[in-house]
């Protein structure tokens, strides 16, 4: 394999090696029968030791890369380090946006966190009374119907190693292969192509027990849940609080319909204020208001119209069309 | 209360009029010359565009607005209307135009305020500039020169022509047939009795059309040339002919001449040539203004009032004897109506001018109402030349100056002189849209006065002048007239849309969109009659032959035919008239019924009834057949063939019936064009059958289905609703779903509703899942029930939680797929209080809005949506192949997944629901054409489109104008809101959805997108616009269009382009491979048999899947476009924003190439003056490494770009 930069481009311009306080890795693509015509241009990652504003444990051991290709996953970017960078053992790696999210199929999505947090978040949804919220583990969640997600275009991912010492061997190796210009093959993990859909359209349809067994346990939970907040109620309706008050809640009554009793009662109620009203042609008052509202209304009216009509006549002759996507 | 129409504002020209006076003191007539600048009308390009089409029709322009201004009488008469009213009125008048008022009552005199503020728009750019200098001065000149012609001595026929060709080369423009070589009588030229400016100039009723005005002057030939029985034998004509040719002669002689002159027949009408003037070519040059100069002066000749008795000249007379007889009472001579009317008609230019004039100074609002007639005929292709319907502009004049008067015995008239512009116009179409003048004739202080009976000839007879106004006209062409009249009638009616473009501004006339089919004969294979040298003569016959054949055999199938002859032009004056040009050929429209033009059986008369059965075969010919009916009857009877290759029913009966009355040799050049689109999908033809009909199956297969599931004994709620909610259960999926022998591949949404319950859990997610288990319930007992039902449940939605996660896939024994959805209406609810809760944060709440809506269109709308368009495609037989047609189109520009079905279905049913300005479409073709043509002319950011599927006859729940308004106001709140138009950028409203968009919210289609869509139907409307012009000029065949070309585009469009492995579209679905492999081991093909309903793959697809992939993974960097149903390739498109050059920073969105930058390193930034590009090459890599064997090949058209 050539060790010289494999960029077309590189005899116009030198392409940096680093930027900001990030080091600019090529990567090189494989080569792929379908894109023959074209030239290989290289992938290009930003990495950096790993900086967050607020600390975490991890941090010391982590490196931060931008722009990952769209297909990464924890295992090419652990062979990637291991075999091509260094060797520095990964113990994890973050990523920030994933397609699908199914990131988001266990925590809300409203958490803007990155990263895989399964079965660990409770529904937040909202601080609302009638709101009952299941924890979600392996047992009640849904079956997963992608068997990995894809990276966003340009996102990030934060790559954890085991120590301290392999983050630092990553790093330094790292920046010796892009000083001396070695050549960094990007290797995907596969699993791509129809292969992919294939294997989502049968996971789309998991097995009929499976998927009951999930439901029940999910249920079974929300119902408890749903005890427990009865209950919860039931105290707060019996107990008064240290100031001597006893908490309004709702309760007493289960049944999907209570809202919109409430609305239903709140408009006959305003509908019966509407009929005592005394009638709006009564007094002569009345009339006259209405006719000159009725008049005003008209003026508006036509008003408007005539706006119209001006705009179009200033629209028309405006209207330059021209081929194709060059008039965007 | 309302201010009277007579306060209707004098558009611009009051002040030209003023200057008037200073003209008309000279010794010239020519009225409205004044040097006063009336005010410029600026063109407005748009509108002309759709006026101009054909601008050469100019040349023609004569019009026949025959009358007279005579010496010093109008002139006067205008001065004196503008002296009389006093200065003070006129402001009031213009007063009352710039403040409301007028506006407020409006709607009563006009159909809306809108309405009347773009009919004074249009009044105002279609007015030529009167009075403009070089016209002036061209015809003080010409006045002149014809003033000093010196006279001719009398000479005999012969003598006279031969000596004006050999003097000034100048060929006598003699009538056919030519004057006998024996003729008694001579031929002389005396000066003028008069030469005055006539028409629709003089009048001020003129209407630009392309950019040529044409002005009318009548020159008065003195009594003396003629004798008391000149009317007889063409001896009129004879002598007019060669007035005209001195006239020409003199001309063409005169030293100063910087004038072109040709001869022209008036009006198509080769009795009355006309000598027509334009300014040469040298001297526009010299004079520099090439638009100025852009006129032509139409010389007419007339010999004046009562110089012939009208008495003798009355429609039921004979004037051309035959030959060897001059017994003037016999009373077995033919009346010649057509010869006598235009006699008349010379004779009556001057009358004419002051009737007209007359009804000007009557009716303020005449004039305009003069000029919305014109827009009208022409946008309808109607005009007064006798191979255009001979009803044009003078016609329109003259009969409504006639209904403004009241007859002496008719009382009242039937325009009133207070009407308003709109409202004489509107009568007059009434007038001629319910008055059937070919059964009453309207005869105007004519009532003794006999009328012969023609068949079809349309009767208005101007008893004062003498003259059938329509004489000109023909029975097809009278039709066509009172089928436009009416169905601008009936869309003048429509108080819920604005129809002001439909009146006045669409083209209607345009062939591929007015008719269904269209035949073409070739003017050379029909026979030449032995008499005439030119078909000319024969032609009117031959056409009238063809109507009346055609209308007999085709009976009720179709509902409209009009023939169309080529265009004449006029003639060098040195030559002879040009016979007519063999290569042309004669173009029939039909319009058809659906109901009636499939009908494979046609009954005749019973066989009793002798005479009419023997009338009958001798129409049809050996077609003819006696057959006995399940009734008993015997009937004579025809029936047609279904097969494909004969054509279609109306076809077959066009070819027989051209053969048998015409010859086989028309009938074999004979070219058929009809829904000619069809074939682009299929089962897409009519033939014999409604569009529903390939639909039938699986509608059968979801009723059955529907039945099962109600029929279900152990389910834990009772089910309220089952309803279908896909396009494949509405008839419009591009292709049928299935047929016996295949599996349906794409199942069909369909949703249930159980009855309401207490027991459902009140929490958005615990309601997911309780469907899920419904969903489970639901699946066991249906494969308990009946075994050979394939269920399984499937997720969907995963990632947004508070969406519909589940569903059903039922695969019925028959092969059809259905995917059920649970509705359960205690979602919107629960979704719309987590919306109103205030402390919700951004994104969740973005989320629970998104599946709000997905919750109203899936579950409400779509539902409701398909069930209106079975509805529709039920009643509207061609609404189906139509809709599947539009919907191709849009897959073929891959399109499909930027447009909602539903939206595009919208699109075409508005065809359908609002034809205007055209009919109900009955063929799968106009129907398509006409929503692509609309569709070039949406102009989306300003208009919404709103369609009334409720849109009945009986009109029960149709849409009112206070809904439409309401729509429009929610329409023009978006566009506030959403100035960029980033997030809705179509608005398609309906009754069933006066929100407008449920189905293009969320930037679907983008407004890059909704721009391509609009280009792509621009440059159809403009392939059909040529093809059009190309019909008209005869260059063009009408078999010669290829549908195909407006589904094709080049895929150069894109950035790049990934071809699909063949597998994977729809040209290689493996179930052909998979049948041979196994070829050789029978047992294993009888297995694959038995199991190839291959359930596994049902709703998989593969490549769908990839592109909203792509979709998710690259945002706005890309824009994808990809045919849905299977197409072959998927291109992309740099989004033009993200492209360029920028600075680096982490989070960019997008995949990029650093470059050493130009930027100076900012403060805080010290990035070294690195730049970021697109990186493009790898993104395709990466693109190319996703889609695996999915892509055959990546080829980029812009890398370098």
């Amino acid at each position: 394999m050539p060790s010289a930069k494999p960029n077309p481009k590189s005899r116009n311009h030198r392409v940096p090696t680093s930027v900001s306080s990030f080091t600019i890795l090529p990567l090189t693509l494989p080569p792929l029968p379908a894109l023959k015509s074209q030239p290989s241009t290289p992938h290009y990652l930003y990495i950096q030791p790993h900086d967050p504003k607020l600390p975490e444990p991890d941090t010391e051991r982590s490196l931060f890369i931008a722009n990952v290709p769209i297909d990464a996953t924890e295992g090419a970017i652990r062979d990637l380090f291991a075999d091509q960078l260094g060797g520095g053992r990964v113990e994890r790696v973050v990523f920030e946006a994933s397609v699908p999210s199914y990131a988001a199929l266990n925590t809300n999505q409203a958490d803007g966190t990155r990263g895989e947090r399964r079965g660990k978040k409770r529904k937040r949804g909202v601080v609302s009374e009638d709101k009952v919220g299941v924890v979600e583990d392996a047992e009640t969640a849904l079956p997963r119907v992608w068997e990995r997600g894809l990276c966003v275009s340009g996102s990030s991912a934060v790559v954890v190693f085991v120590d301290r010492a392999s983050a630092k061997g990553a790093w330094v190796a790292l920046r010796a292969a892009v000083k001396g210009g070695e050549e960094v093959v990007w290797r995907g993990e596969g699993g791509l192509g129809e292969k992919r859909y294939r294997n989502h359209h049968s996971l789309t349809f998991p097995p009929r027990a499976t998927l009951q067994k999930s439901i029940n346990a999910y249920l079974t939970a929300f119902t408890e849940a749903e005890a427990m907040r009865d209950r919860l109620r039931a105290k707060q309706r019996a107990v008064p609080d240290e100031d001597g008050f006893v908490t309004v809640v709702r309760g007493g009554r289960i049944g999907p319909a209570r809202m919109e009793e409430a609305q239903a009662a709140k408009e006959k109620a305003e509908e019966k204020d509407k009929k005592r009203v005394a009638k709006d042609d009564f007094y002569r008052f009345q009339t006259r208001e209405k006719k000159k509202e009725r008049e005003m209304d008209l003026r508006r009216k036509f008003e408007e119209d005539r706006k119209k009509v001006q705009e179009m006549r200033e629209r028309r002759g405006k209207v330059v069309v021209s081929g194709s996507f060059e008039s965007f | 209360m309302a201010p009277p129409a007579t306060k209707r504002r004098k558009l611009s020209h009051s002040d030209s009029s003023e200057d008037e006076d200073t003209a008309m003191s000279g010794s010239n007539n020519f009225a409205g010359n004044g040097s006063g600048e009336s005010e410029p009308s600026s063109g407005d390009e748009d509108l002309m565009e759709e006026h101009g089409h054909y601008g050469d029709e100019d040349a023609l322009g004569s019009e026949g607005e025959e009358g007279d201004a005579i010496e010093e009488d109008i002139p006067v008469a205008i001065k004196k209307r503008k002296t009389t009213g006093p200065e003070s009125v006129a402001k009031l008048r213009k007063g009352i135009d710039d403040i409301p008022q007028d506006g407020v009552y409006t709607a009563e005199i006009y159909k809306s305020n809108l309405f009347k503020l773009q009919v004074d728009e249009l009044l105002k750019q279609v007015k030529p500039r009167y009075g403009k200098k070089e016209v002036t001065n061209a015809m003080h000149a010409l006045k002149s020169i014809i003033e000093q012609i010196p006279n001719r001595e009398p000479q005999l026929v012969h003598d006279a022509e031969k000596s004006l060709l050999k003097s000034s080369k100048i060929s006598t423009p003699f009538p056919y047939p030519r004057p006998p070589k024996d003729a008694k009588y001579k031929l002389e030229y005396e000066k003028p009795a008069g030469i005055n400016v006539t028409g629709s100039y003089v009048l001020e009723i003129a209407a630009k059309h392309g950019d040529e005005l044409s002005i009318d002057l009548v020159v008065t030939m003195p009594s003396s040339l003629f004798q008391e029985k000149d009317f007889l034998n063409y001896r009129y004509f004879y002598k007019r002919a060669y007035y005209l040719a001195c006239i020409a002669a003199g001309i063409k002689d005169s030293k100063d001449h910087k004038l072109e002159i040709r001869f022209e027949s008036l009006n198509g009408n080769s009795l009355q040539p006309i000598l027509v003037v334009r300014p040469s070519k040298a001297s526009i040059d010299a004079g520099g203004d090439l638009s100025a100069s852009n006129f032509c002066i139409n010389i007419l000749l007339t010999p004046g009032e009562k110089v012939f008795s009208s008495e003798k000249l009355l429609p039921e007379k004979n004037c051309v004897r035959p030959k060897g007889s001059n017994d003037e009472s016999s009373s077995r001579l033919v009346p010649t109506p057509f010869y006598n009317a235009t006699l008349q008609a010379d004779c009556s230019i001057t009358a004419y001018l002051k009737v007209l004039h007359a009804a000007s100074k009557q009716s303020d609002a005449y004039k305009d109402a003069c000029i919305l007639g014109r827009v009208w005929l022409r946008q309808r292709g109607f005009h007064g030349h006798v191979r255009k319907g001979g009803f044009g502009n003078f016609e329109w004049a003259a009969i409504m100056a006639i209904l403004l008067r009241s007859s002496s015995g008719t009382g009242a008239p039937i325009l009133s002189a207070g009407y308003s512009s709109y409202q004489l116009f509107k009568a007059t179409i009434q007038f001629l849209a319910t008055r059937d003048l070919t059964k009453i004739p309207f005869a105007f202080e004519a009532a003794s006065i006999p009328l012969p009976k023609t068949e079809g000839m349309p009767y208005f007879f101007d008893g004062e002048r003498s003259v059938n106004l329509l004489f000109k006209m023909t029975a097809w062409s009278y039709k066509m007239l009172r089928k436009e009249a009416k169905n601008t009638l009936k869309s003048l009616a429509d108080s819920t849309f604005d129809q002001f473009d439909s009146t006045f501004i669409l083209k209607v006339e345009s062939p591929m969109y007015r008719y269904d089919s269209m035949l073409e004969l070739p003017l050379t294979e029909f026979e030449q009659d032995t008499n005439h040298e030119d078909i000319r003569q024969t032609l009117p016959q031959i056409c009238k032959k063809l109507y009346t054949t055609l209308t007999r055999g085709l009976g009720n199938r179709i509902t409209s035919l009009s023939i169309s002859l080529p265009e004449e032009t006029g003639w060098q004056v040195s030559s002879s008239r040009p016979f007519e040009d063999r290569q042309g050929r004669i173009l029939i429209g039909l319009e058809t019924d659906p109901a009636n033009s499939t009908r494979l059986v046609d009954h005749g008369p019973a066989a009793e009834n002798k005479k009419e059965a023997a009338s009958f075969r001798r129409f049809w010919g050996e077609k003819s057949e006696l057959r006995r009916f399940k009734d008993g009857s015997i009937l004579e009877s025809l029936v047609w063939s279904q097969k494909d290759s004969s054509g279609t029913i109306v076809e077959q009966i066009i070819r027989h019936l051209v053969q048998r009355h015409f010859s086989a040799k028309v009938a074999d050049s004979a070219k058929f064009l009809g829904d000619s689109f069809n074939r682009l999908i299929t089962a897409g033809g009519l033939s014999g059958q409604s569009g529903t009909i390939p639909f039938l199956s699986l509608m059968t297969a979801f009723s059955t289905l529907e039945k099962d599931i109600r029929g279900l004994k152990n389910l834990p709620l009772q089910i309220r609703h089952i309803l279908s909610a896909d396009s494949q259960l509405r008839y419009s999926s591009i292709d049928p779903p299935f047929n016996a022998s295949a599996q349906m591949k794409i199942p069909a949404s369909i949703v249930v509703q159980f009855e309401g319950s207490g027991r459902w859990p009140d929490d958005l997610l615990a309601i997911q899942r309780t469907k899920i288990a419904f969903l489970l319930k639901l699946a066991e007992l249906l494969s308990g029930e009946n075994a050979q039902y394939i269920t399984r449940v499937g997720l969907e939605n995963t990632s947004q939680p508070s969406r519909n996660q589940s569903f059903l896939d039922i695969i019925t024994p028959s092969g059809a797929a259905f995917r059920l959805r649970i509705h359960h209406d205690r979602e919107a609810f629960l979704l719309d209080h987590q919306l109103k809760d205030k402390l919700l944060d951004g994104p969740t709440r973005e989320a629970t809005a998104h599946a709000l809506a997905a919750y109203k269109r899936d579950f409400l709308r779509i539902p409701a949506h398909t069930q209106a368009m079975q509805t529709l495609c039920t009643r509207f037989t061609a609404l189906s192949p139509a809709i599947r047609l539009t919907r191709k189109w849009f897959a073929s520009h891959l399109l499909t997944s930027h447009f909602a079905p539903e939206f595009i279905e919208l699109l075409v049913a508005r065809s359908f629901l609002q034809p205007a300005p055209w009919t109900t479409p009955s063929c799968a073709t106009t129907g398509f054409l006409r929503t692509l043509f609309w569709l070039s002319r949406w102009d989306w950011t300003h208009s919404p489109l709103i369609v009334d599927l409720a849109n009945a006859e009986s009109g029960a729940d149709s849409m009112k104008a206070d809904d439409v308004a309401a729509i429009t106001t929610r329409f023009e709140a978006w566009r506030r809101i959403d100035r960029d138009l980033n997030r809705v950028v179509l608005f398609a409203a309906s009754n069933l959805d006066p929100d407008g968009t449920t189905w293009t919210d969320r930037a679907r289609p983008a407004k890059v997108v909704a721009r391509r869509m609009t280009v792509l139907a621009q440059a159809a409307v403009s392939v059909l616009k040529d093809t059009e012009l190309g019909l008209v000029a005869g260059t063009t065949g009408v078999v010669d269009f290829q549908p195909e070309t407006l589904f094709a585009g080049p895929l150069s469009d894109y950035s790049f382009v990934l071809r699909i492995a063949r597998p994977f579209t729809r040209f290689g679905r493996p179930k052909s491979d998979a049948k041979a492999s196994n070829a050789m081991f029978k047992n294993l093909q009888l297995q694959m048999q038995s199991e190839d309903r291959d359930v596994e793959t049902v709703g998989y697809a593969p490549v769908s899947l990839f592109v909203e992939e792509l979709r998710e993974v690259y945002g706005n960097t890309i824009i994808w476009f990809y045919d849905e149903e299977g197409g072959d390739v998927v291109a992309g498109l740099w989004n033009p924003m993200v492209t360029g050059k920028r600075g680096w920073k982490v989070r960019l969105g997008t995949s990029t190439v650093p470059v050493v930058g130009n930027s100076k390193p900012s403060k805080g930034n010290d990035d070294g003056g690195v730049d970021v590009m697109i990186n493009k090459g790898g993104i395709l890599n990466e693109i190319t490494r996703l889609g695996g064997d999915l892509i055959e090949k990546t080829e980029v058209f812009d890398i370098q770009k």
